[in-house]
C-alpha cells in the first residue's frame, strides 16, 4: 500500500484541542495486544457481548468498534509487505505484528455530535464527546456522520452508543477503565496538551532508535485534518493509517454542509425561473 | 423499528480473497467508517417528499403566473402535495429506533446538521401544504358555500401564503440530498455540491409527471398539460446532466457500486433507461413531429418518470450503503488532497 501522509511541518503535533482538554496517548509500540482494555470496558460499561465467533483475522475476535465494543485491539499480521512479499527481515518494535487499541477519538470539532438533530450528543466539561442515552431517539444520522466509523445502532436498545471517555469515572476522579487496566501504559490518559507533549519526544526518541515511521496520527496534519482540527484521543502509529483502518486525511462531514445548500439554492433559482417560463400565461 | 442491524463483518468476505489477500490494502477489508441503516422506509420518503415539495412550489408558480390554464396545475398540485406529504412523517418516525422519542427532534436548532433543519422545514412546510390544501378545498367548495371553515379559509390571503410556502417547498425537496453530503459516505459525500440539486430535479420531473398524469386523467385543457410537459422536459434534461456529471465526478472506485450487479442494472435500466431516456424519446418524438402526445403516451411517459424517480432513490441510497462498506472508497476520498477543499 502506498498512501502518501499529507504533512505539513506547521501542523504536526499540534491540535485544536479546547484548554483543560482530557484524552488519551495510545502509543501502539507499546502494545502487546492483551485485550485488557477491551475487557475493562466492557466490565465498567456493562456492555452486551458481541457475536460469539471467530473472525479468522488474526486475533482479532470483536472485528470492529461498535455499539457494544468501545475499545478494539486491531491485530495486523504483516504476512506480506507492501510489494506482496513475505518481509524478511523483523521490524524494531512489533516486529511485522502491528497492534492498536482503537477508540473513539474525541474529536475537536466531532462530526456525529455536530450531525445528531436531538442535541443528545454533547461535548462535555472535559472537551469529551458523550451521546446522552436518554435523549438518543436512534435516528442514526451521527453513524455515518463520524469519519472513523465509531458509533453504532445498538440491536438490542435502538440507541446508538460509544465510547463516554469514562465519564463518570472523570466525574469522580478516576482514570477511564481501558488506561488504568493497561499494562504497558500503551493507553495513557491525561490532558491533551501534555500528552501531545510527550507523543512527539516520544516518536523523536522512536526515530533515533530506528522506527523511522513512527508519528502522530490525530494531529492537524494527519487524522484530525479537514475541519476536524485534531483529535483528543490520538495515537502513535508507526504503518500508514491505512494499515490499521484509519483515513489518513478525513473531512468533518459538515464542512460539506454551506457549499450543499449554497449549490441547492442556485439550483432552485434555476428551476424556478425554468418553472416561471414553462407555465407562465403568454 | 429495525430489529436488526447487520454487524459489519459477518457478511463480508468477498468470494476467493484470503484473509491475508484482505490484510494487503486494507484491514482485511473492513469498512473504515458505518453506514447508516435506512433502507425502504427512507427510500419512499425521499420519493414522497420529493414530489410534495416539487408539486407545492409548480402549484404556486402556477398559481402567480399561469392566469386560467394556470388554475387546474395549482389546483391539482395542492392537493397532489398534501396527498403525498401525508405519509412522509411516518415514514420518518417508524424509520427510528426509538420512535416513541420523535419529539426530541425538536429539542434543538443546529445549522449545522441537516437532518435537524430539515426536520424544522419539514414542519413548517407541512402547515404551509395544509393550508394551501384546505384553501383549495374551500375554494373548490368541498366545505359547503357558508360554513365558517369555508368562509374562514377563503378569507386568508391565499397568495402569499403558498409564494412563501413555496420556499419551503424547494428546501424540502432538494435537501434530503445535502443530507446524505454531510456524512463520510464516499459516494455520496463526493459530489456534494450536485446532490442538492440533483435531488431537486429528480423531485420536479416526478412532480410534473405525476401531475401531468392526474389533469389528463382529468377533463383539464390541453394547454395546461402541454405546460407541465415544457417543465418536465427541463427537469429531465437537467437530471440527466446531472447524473452525468455526478458519474466523471464520482470516478471508478466510488461508482462501482451504481454500475456493477443489481444496483448497476436498476441504474441503467431504471433510472436512465425507464426514467429519463425512454419519456424524452417520446417527448423529442412529440416536439419534432409537432404534434401533442396523445393521452395514452403522455399517461406512458409519466408513469415511467414516476417508476425511474423511485429508482433513482433506491439506488442513490443503497449505493450508498454499498459504498460506506467498501473500505478503498473511503481511502480513496481520505488520501487525496483534493478532499480538503
Ligand atoms: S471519532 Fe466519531 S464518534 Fe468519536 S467524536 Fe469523532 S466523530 Fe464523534
Ligand atoms: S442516533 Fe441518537 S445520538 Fe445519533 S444522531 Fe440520532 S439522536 Fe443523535
Ligand atoms: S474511556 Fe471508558 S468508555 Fe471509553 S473505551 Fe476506555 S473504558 Fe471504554
Amino acid at each position: 500500500m502506498s498512501a502518501t501522509i499529507l504533512t505539513e511541518e506547521s501542523l504536526v503535533g499540534t491540535t485544536g484541542a479546547r484548554p483543560g482538554a482530557m484524552g488519551f496517548l495510545t502509543d501502539t509500540t507499546l502494545c502487546i495486544g492483551c485485550k485488557a482494555c477491551e475487557v475493562a470496558c466492557k466490565q465498567w460499561n456493562q456492555l452486551p457481548m458481541d457475536n460469539f465467533g471467530l473472525t479468522g483475522f488474526s486475533y482479532d475476535n470483536t472485528g470492529d468498534l461498535g455499539a457494544s465494543t468501545w475499545r478494539h485491539v486491531a491485530f495486523v499480521e504483516q504476512i506480506s509487505d507492501e510489494t506482496g512479499q513475505r518481509p524478511t527481515s523483523l521490524r524494531a518494535f512489533q516486529s511485522n505484528w502491528l497492534m492498536m487499541s482503537d477508540i473513539c477519538k474525541h474529536c475537536v470539532q466531532a462530526g456525529c455530535l455536530q450531525a445528531c438533530p436531538t442535541g443528545a450528543i454533547i461535548r462535555t466539561e472535559y472537551d469529551t464527546v458523550v451521546i446522552q442515552q436518554e435523549i438518543c431517539n436512534g435516528c442514526g444520522y451521527c453513524v455515518p456522520a463520524c469519519p472513523f466509523g465509531v458509533p453504532e445502532l445498538s440491536i438490542s436498545d435502538h440507541k446508538v452508543h460509544k465510547c463516554t471517555l469514562c465519564y463518570d469515572r472523570l466525574q469522580d476522579g478516576l482514570e477511564p477503565a481501558c488506561a488504568k487496566s493497561c499494562p504497558t501504559d500503551s493507553i495513557q490518559f491525561g490532558p491533551v496538551d501534555a500528552l501531545m507533549a510527550r507523543a512527539r519526544a516520544r516518536v523523536s526518541t522512536l526515530q533515533t532508535r530506528g522506527v523511522e515511521g513512527a508519528y502522530i496520527y490525530g494531529d492537524q496534519a494527519v487524522g484530525g485534518t479537514g475541519g476536524i482540527e485534531g483529535l483528543n484521543a490520538f495515537f502513535i502509529l508507526t504503518a500508514p493509517p491505512e494499515v490499521y483502518n484509519l483515513p489518513s486525511q478525513p473531512v468533518l462531514p459538515q464542512t460539506k454542509v454551506l457549499p450543499g445548500f449554497t449549490a441547492l439554492a442556485g439550483a432552485a433559482l434555476a428551476f424556478g425561473v425554468a418553472a416561471i417560463l414553462a407555465l407562465r400565461e403568454e | 423499528m429495525t430489529d436488526g442491524y447487520e454487524r459489519k463483518w459477518e457478511n463480508r468476505r468477498v468470494a476467493g480473497r484470503s484473509a491475508g489477500d484482505e490484510a494487503r490494502d486494507s484491514y482485511y477489508g473492513t469498512p473504515v467508517i458505518h453506514k447508516p441503516h435506512w433502507k425502504w422506509l427512507i427510500i419512499f420518503y425521499f420519493y414522497l417528499g420529493g414530489i410534495s415539495g416539487a408539486s407545492y412550489f409548480v402549484a404556486a408558480i402556477a398559481e402567480h403566473f399561469g392566469g386560467p390554464h394556470g388554475k387546474p396545475i395549482a389546483r391539482a398540485g395542492h392537493y397532489l402535495s398534501l396527498a403525498a406529504l401525508i405519509p412522509s412523517p411516518f415514514l420518518l418516525i417508524l424509520d427510528l429506533g426509538r420512535p416513541e422519542r420523535f419529539l426530541n427532534m425538536l429539542r434543538v436548532v443546529k445549522l449545522a446538521s441537516p437532518m435537524s433543519v430539515g426536520t424544522w422545514g419539514l414542519t413548517f412546510f407541512g402547515g404551509f401544504c395544509t393550508l394551501s390544501a384546505m384553501i383549495q378545498a374551500a375554494q373548490d367548495g368541498l366545505f359547503g358555500k357558508a360554513t365558517l371553515l369555508a368562509r374562514l379559509l377563503l378569507g386568508l390571503p391565499s397568495r402569499t401564503i403558498s409564494a412563501v410556502g413555496s420556499l419551503f417547498g424547494f428546501f424540502v425537496a432538494g435537501y434530503t440530498g445535502v443530507l446524505l453530503a454531510a456524512t463520510a459516505v464516499p459516494l455520496w459525500t463526493k459530489a456534494y455540491r450536485l446532490m442538492g440539486p440533483l435531488f431537486l430535479a429528480s423531485a420536479l420531473s416526478t412532480a410534473t409527471a405525476a401531475l401531468a398524469l392526474i389533469l389528463s386523467l382529468g377533463r383539464s385543457s390541453h394547454e395546461s398539460i402541454k405546460r407541465l410537459e415544457r417543465l418536465e422536459r427541463v427537469a429531465m434534461l437537467s437530471e440527466l446532466g446531472l447524473l452525468l456529471a455526478l458519474r466523471s465526478t464520482l470516478g471508478r472506485t466510488l461508482a462501482k457500486p451504481m454500475e456493477e450487479g443489481h444496483l448497476g442494472a436498476v441504474y441503467r435500466g431504471g433510472v436512465l433507461g425507464m426514467g429519463l431516456i425512454a419519456p424524452l424519446i417520446l417527448h423529442a418524438r412529440s416536439v419534432l413531429l409537432r404534434q401533442p402526445l396523445s393521452r395514452g403516451v403522455a399517461s406512458l411517459a409519466s408513469l415511467l418518470v414516476l417508476g425511474g424517480g423511485f429508482c433513482f432513490r433506491y439506488v442513490i441510497v443503497l449505493a450508498g450503503r454499498d459504498s460506506a462498506d467498501d473500505p478503498q472508497a473511503t481511502f480513496e476520498i481520505t488520501r487525496s488532497e483534493d478532499t480538503q477543499r
